[in-house]
């Protein structure tokens, strides 16, 4: 019986995975489909993380030295093709710049992890796609990862910026009904930054709730008003109108009982996480059940968030629905643990929830 | 910010100005941290079930230095506050009262008349406090001594026993019960309206009641040798 877990995805879920299995005397192959590790916070060019502003490529770094084992076969360029068999003696079909192979895995975690929503999608605009000055989450994070925060059509720093909450999430007419956890966050970590970078522009965030649950709340929510007098409003925008250069915002402050009009120069549409492709593509590729949002289901909540609907096949991270990374490390540590066990056929229990 | 304000004719910078000097108030920091919009303090807040008054709204103009709303506030809305701080119970630590104190002295320091007007009222009773050092009493509220306090001072003064026995206070004092003060604590209670700015603060509300005071003080000042002004 072999002793391989497959890991499929080289973002900090896998990452992590592939290190656990090997701390744990496990042997695994990490597959990843780009030429580089650290999956969306490294292609996105995520700068600061969330909470404690931490650079990301120093936590990723990190997290690419766990796998700097020989235990541990990492394989770039390379996507799942095909697999068959049960726990303990899966086959799987890879295909990379050697050409196709075929493994022999006893387990397997997928972490194929999320991507952002796409803004121009449906109902959702905002005119994504039509002003220059409308950006996302990912695309300010970008800027900040260089230390500057301008206008995109002029070059210069804004007076005004507003980040609008809930794009792509909490919408049953687009058909993400679920929160995506971390943009109430990752906003007010990137309003922190540009208020850092330019003290004399006024930072908005326009919101349904703020969802900021432990300690995310006084390291971020509260520094983010108290120190950097970010504006929070609770109300979300209807529309967006070129006006004069500027982009003229209309919503309700639904606090104050009023509606409102702003002229703003950047607007930042905080996009939330849906299943990213590879996520949808490998879970019909090794037959284990989506969620009606695509993500990979999780039968077994709460109490055991890893198990698929596959015996030895486990999920960990954003692929299974939006996760912070706190919660994807230590789902990836989860994961690697039940795997190694299925591996050696000494599975605990499954918890009454799953049964 | 908002769509429909009052007092679009008061120039922003005037705005500005008098938001700069509640800001610069050694109290602020201390009074105002963030607004999570719970809306706790106006649940507390007995103002707020008579008047169209929101302490909480008084944290966010200030939190979010939204100049109009808070020069509509400064006007239209601190003078429905009774200052009994139950808004203290914010989760956040703020203190929408303690705000409120600050922008009621910044709005008597610019003799604003929305300001005078908030305190036309209570001439004499500032006259009575400041003057003898002790307190208004309730069989002190008949018309004659009190003309200012209101369309219904007549009804009240004229049943007032009856209103007492009806909403009984703590205490039922009275002139004759009420206790006396003694010339030298008078004179320091004298001293203190002079030195923290107090008098000045009644000047550039009521120029009459800021004479008669002074005219009052004088003598005992003078007595304990400090000269009136």
């Amino acid at each position: 019986m072999p002793e391989t877990v497959l890991v499929i995805g080289g973002g900090p879920a896998g990452l992590e995975a592939a290190r656990s299995v090997a701390a744990i005397g496990g042997r695994a192959i990490l597959v990843e489909r780009r030429g580089v590790l650290g999956g969306t916070p490294d292609e996105s060019s995520y700068a600061a993380l969330t909470p404690r502003m931490g650079s990301a490529q120093d936590a990723l770094d990190e997290l690419r030295a766990g796998v700097a084992d020989p235990a541990i076969d990492v394989r770039l360029e390379t996507l799942v093709t095909g697999c068959s068999g049960s726990v303990g003696d899966f086959s799987v079909s890879l295909s990379g710049p050697g050409g196709e192979s075929s493994e022999r895995v006893g387990a397997i975690v997928v972490a194929t992890g999320f991507q952002h929503f796409d803004p121009g999608r449906e109902t959702q605009m905002y005119g994504y796609y039509e002003y220059p000055d409308v950006i996302t989450l990912p695309d300010a994070e970008k800027m900040l990862k260089e230390h500057t925060f301008v206008r995109p059509s002029t070059g210069e720093p804004p007076r005004n910026v507003a980040f609008i909450q809930c794009v792509g999430s909490r919408d049953r007419r687009i058909g993400n009904e679920y929160c995506s956890k971390v943009c109430c966050g990752v906003a007010s970590k990137e309003a922190i930054e540009i208020r850092r970078l330019l003290p004399d522009t006024k930072v908005y965030i326009f919101y349904i709730d703020m969802r900021m649950y432990g300690y995310w709340e006084n390291e971020i929510y509260w520094p983010a008003q108290e120190q950097y007098n970010v504006t929070y409003i609770r109300g979300i925008v209807t529309e967006i109108v070129g006006k004069d250069g500027r982009l003229l915002m209309k919503g309700e402050d639904t606090t104050m009982g009023r509606p409102l009009e702003v002229l703003m120069d950047v607007i930042v549409l905080s996009v939330g996480m849906e299943p990213s492709r590879g996520t949808r593509d490998v879970a019909g590729i090794l037959g284990v059940d989506q969620n009606k949002y695509g993500f990979i289901a999780t039968p077994g909540e709460p109490m055991d968030p890893v198990s698929t609907s596959v015996p030895g096949i486990f999920v960990a991270g954003a692929a299974a629905g939006p996760k912070d990374l706190e919660d994807t490390i230590g789902m990836a540590g989860s994961a690697a643990i039940r795997a190694v066990a299925a591996v050696r056929g000494q599975a605990p229990a499954q918890p009454a929830a799953a049964r | 910010m908002a769509l429909q304000a009052r007092y679009e004719d008061v120039p922003l910078e005037t705005k500005q100005h008098l938001f700069d000097q509640v800001k610069a108030d050694a109290r602020f920091d201390s009074y105002l941290y963030g607004c999570y919009e719970c809306g706790i303090c106006v649940a507390a807040c007995p103002s707020a079930r008579f008047y169209d008054f929101s302490p909480r709204k008084i944290a966010q103009a200030a939190g979010r230095q939204d100049l109009p709303m808070f020069y509509e506030q400064l006007n239209d809305d601190i003078w429905n506050c009774s200052q009994c701080f139950s808004c203290t119970r914010c989760p956040r630590g703020n203190n929408p009262g303690g705000l409120i104190t600050i922008m009621r002295e910044v709005a008597i320091n610019n003799g604003l008349s929305s300001a005078k007007h908030a305190l036309e009222g209570y001439g004499r009773v500032v006259y009575k406090i400041m003057s003898t050092g002790t307190q208004v009493s309730p069989d002190m509220l008949q018309p004659n001594a009190f003309p200012d306090w209101g369309p219904h001072v007549q009804e009240i003064s004229d049943n007032l026993e009856l209103w007492r026995r009806a909403l009984p206070p703590d205490t039922l004092h009275t002139t004759s019960t009420a206790w006396e003060v003694d010339d030298r604590t008078l004179t320091e209670l004298y001293l203190i309206w002079h030195m923290t700015g107090v008098l000045d603060m009644i000047k550039s509300v009521d120029m009459g009641l800021h004479m008669i005071l002074n005219d009052v003080m004088e003598e005992l000042l003078d007595e304990a040798g400090y000269t009136a002004d």
